[in-house]
């Protein structure tokens, strides 16, 4: 049904790559730090693709050379982060259970729609894991939604291996089991190695092997990854479909250096993720109803305001579709269940910045920090506000006002004519700019002035 | 505002209940009063008695002696919502007979389920009154009726128990049916219509007959009464309005091209594609309802009749002064009604308009604005206290009053 | 006794049958027990039932010894009135329902009745000793239920009962019209209509007129709350005498159940079902709604032992078992209680029944022993003497 499919992500970016010596200034805003205090009429200044400095704008002297957003009016803030995605990618479930040597870098398609939406909803850092029906999944790694290559996107490789509890086929207990043998198998793996390798330092100690030989033998290619989390050198992204799972998932934490991946309904575990006392990921769904089997009475239940009240950390997620696909969505649904807004906000910001070892790299507007920021039209937990600008690394990388899938639904001229062929392969512009759209459709729909934008 | 004293809010509202049920006057203070269909009313005034509203308006606002007062400060009070297309409140399957593709003279009132979980989800989202149709598996599905989402009694929840005769266009009225190519036919699927082709065919035999009964009964003698017909026979008369859905472009058109044919009041239900025939629906004059603005895809099975929903469709509608209606309609994807306005209000329509758009709007093309809708004198004191402003994503509803009772949140 | 024309044809096996029982039937019984329920609410300590021709012939405690009568002494146990099914298909749902139509009021489940069922056999283990054969619930209109007895003649006391109709989801075929509620409503309401005012006619019309009369009752198998109230709207618009069967969510539409007079027989009581469910009896009586168990036979005393558990007291819960299944059935002047005149139609427990540790000892019908034993010991003439002076 999807007819934007041919528009690539390509037709979305307008703007120049930047050299190395451009300087930023993002003025006139009300910045929102995340980290500290909120500042009106205030400067962001990037320099050299880091955040250089941030003040009140009659403070900072903005220099000559410096290209200016003019941000008057709106919001500045940092991108969001996601703590745990499997967007973007080319099929991301391994059939095979036990495959911890991949990595997500050979799934992730630059030009799939979820990064073009990612831009879209202002999110800056995603970090793309295998999916959750794979025993040991691979590598993840973490990507800024733009670029035309896998490298260029790349943010942080090597951020973990996932691992998932979700049962497939044979049932709850025997994925436990899988996932036990696995791991012990790892071990034994890694105590042969070192016996080996013990007994040859041994044996040249003794003389019975040439003094110049050395210990060549690496660990197995395939196994290394594997190694690495039980040596805890390395996180593991578990994903934990249910509260049955939890106590598990608990005991693998003691010998892991374990991140929970949530499953929706887990708001029974909450008291087990206190003792945990560690930063969670939650999924999408955050709001749900579950019945009451004697009174047939709906219930209406909010793991993020459970976990609030528990004191435990936690990083949100956006769903790869409907209203969960939108920040302001999942904030507002915090916020009206009852969750503080700055912990809302921070639950896709600083929280899951930290849990990827990026929290003085991402996730706030902090002199130093990279330069990435959302600038909005409004307040980012009202519907009514839109992403206007995404600045990454200090480049600009979307504009509203040149982003043709807005264009295209919320064009004026809507003349049969207008629509895309179905299913017309190659034609990113045929629809919305050969149709001579001026008035930039997106700025104009909330009846603002067109932007300015650059 | 803390979490502590929006919890009180409810408390207060609970031990006025018993107060309301006598009669005796209840005066919420302090909100801004979104009245529906009017400006909005800062540190407003609602006075409630016996089921009805008394009096709304500014500061000024006289309140009767001895009435109990509810401190609404920081509060919005909006009239109670109404989904002009509800699905549910019944199991979709009692909503769709399928023994026969017309059958006009069936109830939707009598299959509906007053516990229906459905109703306490929507009750507690703010929507006090909804208009629940047939379903949309028959060309010619039934008469719609329009209940309260909550009451004392079942029978008292009725406002109307026939609203509306819905006409459904497109693939769907024909996916379950079979072709007859000989051999065994052994099921009742075995039937037209099996196209578009067909199902137009059946909606014109059937007003047709219908007509056609309608001259005849002047100075013939009467053809045998035939219930269906006879509800046909008073949407041709004007006395009923036919809702037809119709998604795309193609079944719009259609939809109305045969209510014009046969003279007939259409709305037209579902109209995703609305802005391509922008033209055709100012010219005929017809309400369009927008079921779920906020999904990306069609409803259901209906994806098949081709639809394509745009961002700007309800803001194009208000400008071109179509009257539309938010609805959640039959798409599993809707979100609570009010989430539906705020999208609407997210894709450029304004705040005042969105929000019209499931009170008085619906209200009106109902036939129920005597009772509900906006907030007046003499109404119904149908109307929800809203913790934000209702179009706030973080916007619950506090608490909501049916007939100036505060129905218990039980979630 | 009544019986079907089906009957007269199968007569001269069961006469065959009867010559065994003869016997007993013959002779006059007198049976004592330390408890002996006349009726829920009169319970006799010590008493005799006197039977004659399989009919209570006295009742009391003060039964004259006659030497001519067979004297039985249940020592200890209780003997109450057999309990009456007031809805039952007994493993002949398949010819219970003409599957083909949705619309059959005139057919009669009589004429499906087959007296050598084995599902028939074990009735009277579980103290049951009469059932009314019912359509089943996959017609909207099934037909007219038939009153059978599990004595050893096993005969069909009434073939002309109550209408059997049914808006519960067996009713709703996805094979034949109707296949919704709505559907199914209308085309009640439209039956009844036309009958009402002259416009059909035929054997059914026939049925639904006597129903729209009055002089017959309309059972309605309904179970959700929609099913429910569409029941009733046709039983208020059309003045139907209404018995709700199944009836799960009842006690949702309590006030009106109880506005129009509707009584309700209860499905089988499962103890891992909702306390709503299991509180149900409960408050029906509290509403003042006649109701009775029914559902399956070897269940029923449990589900009545359930009730109790669950707030009902017994003497409700009893009738429920005997009195209100044999009047929703038209037949308090035969069934469900012990007083003179009555079948002589009872179960012996060795304690109150409503315990579920109370065993059943024997059931008798029409004054023969159909299950269980005689007591080990006839009563001592002494004994008997003693009592006439008392």
């Amino acid at each position: 049904m999807n007819r934007f499919l041919p528009i690539a992500t390509a037709a979305l970016l307008v703007a120049a790559p930047a050299t190395a010596q451009d300087v930023l200034a993002v003025k006139g805003g009300r910045v929102v730090t995340v980290t500290g205090p909120s500042i009106d009429d205030g400067v962001v200044l990037i320099q050299n693709g880091r955040i250089a400095r941030i003040a009140k704008a009659a403070d900072v002297e903005i220099p000559w050379t410096a290209k200016v957003i003019d941000a008057t009016g709106k919001v500045v803030m940092p991108t969001w982060v996601i703590a745990h995605s499997q967007g973007g990618q080319r099929g991301f479930n391994e059939n095979m259970q036990n495959v911890p040597w991949l990595s997500v870098a050979d799934a992730i398609d630059p030009a799939a729609l979820y990064f073009e939406e990612a831009l879209r909803s202002g999110v800056g850092t995603i970090h793309v894991l295998p999916g959750n029906q794979t025993l040991l999944g691979g590598s993840g790694m973490v990507v800024r939604p733009f670029g035309r290559t896998v490298e260029d996107m790349a943010v942080s490789a090597r951020t973990g291996i996932k691992l998932s509890l979700l049962a497939s086929g044979g049932g709850r207990l025997q994925q436990i089991r899988r996932l036990r043998r696995a791991l012990e198998d790892v071990r034994e793996y890694l105590a042969d190695y070192e016996r080996r390798k013990a007994e040859f330092e041994q044996e040249k100690a003794a003389g019975a092997v040439p003094a110049d030989k050395t210990w060549t033998e690496e660990l197995d290619r395939t196994k290394k990854p594997a190694c690495d989390l039980v040596q805890k050198k390395t996180k593991g992204w578990l994903f934990v479909p249910t509260v049955a799972e939890l106590e598990e998932a608990l005991r693998l934490c003691q010998q892991l250096d374990l991140v929970l991946v949530l499953g929706a309904n887990i708001d029974e575990g909450v008291p087990l993720l206190k003792r945990l006392g560690q930063p969670v990921v939650l999924d999408d769904e955050i709001e749900y109803f579950e019945t009451d089997e004697e009174t047939q009475k709906e219930r209406k239940v909010c793991p993020p305001k459970l976990l609030a009240d528990a004191g435990v950390p936690f990083a949100l997620s956006l769903g790869l579709g409907g209203p969960t696909s939108h920040p302001w969505w999942q904030l507002g649904t915090c916020v009206r269940n009852g969750v503080d807004r700055q912990r809302a906000i921070e639950a896709l910001t600083t929280v899951p910045a930290r849990l990827l070892g990026l929290g003085d790299q991402v996730g706030a507007l902090a002199e130093g920090m990279l330069g990435n920021l959302q600038i909005l039209t409004g307040d980012p937990l009202q519907a009514t506000s839109w992403v206007d600008t995404v600045v990454l690394d200090g480049e600009v990388v979307y504009e509203r006002s040149q982003d043709p899938k807005l264009k295209y639904l919320f064009a004026r001229d809507l003349a049969p004519a207008a629509k895309p062929a179905e299913g017309g392969g190659q034609t990113p512009k045929a629809g919305p700019e050969g149709n001579g759209d001026a008035t930039g459709g997106g700025a104009g729909a909330n009846g603002k002035p067109k932007d300015g934008g650059r | 505002m803390t979490v502590r004293t929006r919890w009180l809010v409810p408390a207060l509202l609970a031990s006025t209940a018993a107060l309301a049920a006598q009669g005796q006057a209840t005066a919420y203070l302090g909100a801004r009063i979104l009245p529906g269909g009017g400006p909005p009313i800062e540190n407003g005034v609602l006075v409630v008695a016996g089921g009805k509203i008394v009096a709304v308006g500014g500061q000024g606002t006289a309140v009767p002696a001895g009435a109990a007062t509810v401190d609404c400060a920081g509060r919005t009070i909006t009239p109670g919502l109404i989904d002009a297309s509800f699905r549910g409140g019944a199991a979709l399957a009692d909503l769709n007979e399928q023994g026969e593709e017309v059958t006009p003279h069936l109830r939707a009132l009598d299959c509906l389920d007053p516990d229906d979980p459905a109703f306490a989800r929507a009750l507690a989202a703010g929507v006090t009154t909804v208009h629940v149709m047939p379903g949309t598996r028959n060309v010619i599905g039934g008469l719609g009726c329009v209940v309260k989402t909550a009451g004392a009694e079942p029978a008292a929840r009725v406002l109307k128990d026939a609203a509306s005769l819905r006409i459904v266009m497109g693939a769907e009225p024909s996916m379950g049916n079979r072709a007859i190519r000989g051999g065994r036919v052994d099921s009742i699927y075995y039937r037209r219509p099996t196209t578009r082709m067909g199902v137009v065919w059946e909606v014109r035999k059937a007003f047709h007959d219908a007509r056609q009964a309608l001259e005849q009964s002047v100075g013939a003698a009467p053809s045998p009464p035939s219930p269906g017909r006879e509800v046909l026979a008073r949407v041709l008369r004007g006395e009923l309005t036919a809702y037809t859905t119709a998604r795309s472009e193609q079944d719009i058109r259609t939809a109305l091209r045969i209510a014009a044919e046969f003279g007939y009041q259409t709305v037209i239900d579902e109209a995703q594609d609305a802005y391509v025939v922008a033209d055709e629906l100012a010219a005929a004059k017809v309400t369009v309802l927008l079921g779920a603005p906020s999904a990306p895809q069609v409803a259901g099975p209906g994806s098949a009749d081709g639809a394509e929903p745009r961002y700007a469709t309800a803001r194009l509608l208000a400008e071109r002064g179509i009257p539309f209606v938010i609805t959640t309609g039959s798409n599993f994807a809707a979100l609570d009604l009010v989430r539906e306005a705020m999208f609407a209000a997210r894709n450029g329509m304004s705040v005042a308009q969105a929000l019209d758009a499931v009170t008085i709007a619906p209200a009106r093309l109902l036939g129920i604005d005597g009772r509900t809708g906006s907030l007046a004198p003499g109404k119904d004191a149908d109307f929800v206290v809203w913790s934000h402003d209702p179009l706030d994503p973080a916007a619950v509803a506090e608490s909501v009053h049916i007939d100036g009772n505060p129905v218990p949140a039980s979630r | 006794m009544k019986r079907s024309p089906t009957w007269a044809v199968l007569a001269p096996v069961c006469a065959a049958a009867a010559l065994c029982c003869r016997p007993a039937a013959a002779q006059d019984l007198l049976l004592q027990a330390r408890r002996i329920v006349i009726a829920a609410d009169t319970v006799l300590d010590d008493g005799r039932v006197l039977v004659r021709q399989g009919k209570v012939a006295y009742v009391g405690a003060d039964v004259p010894a006659e030497s001519r009568a067979r004297r039985l002494d249940y020592g200890d146990a209780t003997i109450v009135p057999g309990f009456v099914l007031a809805h039952a298909t007994l493993g002949q749902e398949r010819d219970l329902a003409e599957r083909a139509l949705p619309f059959t009021p005139d057919l009669r489940a009589a004429e499906a009745f087959d007296p050598w069922h084995k599902e028939l056999l074990p009735l009277p283990r579980h103290g049951i000793t009469a059932a009314a054969l019912s359509p089943a619930p996959t017609n909207v209109a099934g037909g007219i239920a038939a009153l059978v007895k599990t004595g050893r003649d096993r005969g069909v006391l009434g073939a002309d009962l109550h209408l059997m109709l049914s808006l519960a989801a067996p009713a709703r075929d996805p094979e034949r019209p109707p296949t919704s509620l709505m559907g199914a409503v209308d085309l009640l309401r439209r039956a009844f209509d036309a009958t009402q005012k002259g416009q059909a006619t035929g054997p059914d019309a026939a049925v639904l007129r006597q129903a729209l009369q009055g002089t017959r009752a309309v059972f309605v198998h309904a179970d959700t709350f929609a099913e429910l109230n569409a029941a009733l709207d046709l039983g208020r618009d059309f003045g139907l005498r209404l018995v709700l069967v199944s009836a799960r969510d009842a006690g949702k539409v309590l006030p009106r159940l109880a506005q129009q007079q509707a009584a309700v027989v209860l499905d089988t009581l499962q103890p891992e079902a909702r306390l709503a469910q299991l509180q149900l009896p409960t408050r029906l009586a509290e509403a003042g709604v006649p109701f009775c168990f029914a559902g399956r036979p070897e269940l029923l005393r449990r589900s009545a032992a359930l009730a109790v558990r669950h707030g009902l007291d017994r003497r409700t819960a009893l009738m429920a078992l005997t009195r209100v299944p044999a009047a929703l059935l038209d037949q308090t002047g035969s069934l469900g209680a012990l007083r003179q005149g009555c079948a002589a139609d009872f179960a012996v427990f060795t304690g109150d029944p409503l315990d579920l540790d109370s065993a059943h000892v024997a059931t008798w019908v029409d004054g023969a022993l159909v299950a269980g034993r005689e007591p080990a010991r006839t009563a001592a003439p002494a004994a008997a003497t003693a009592a006439g002076v008392r």
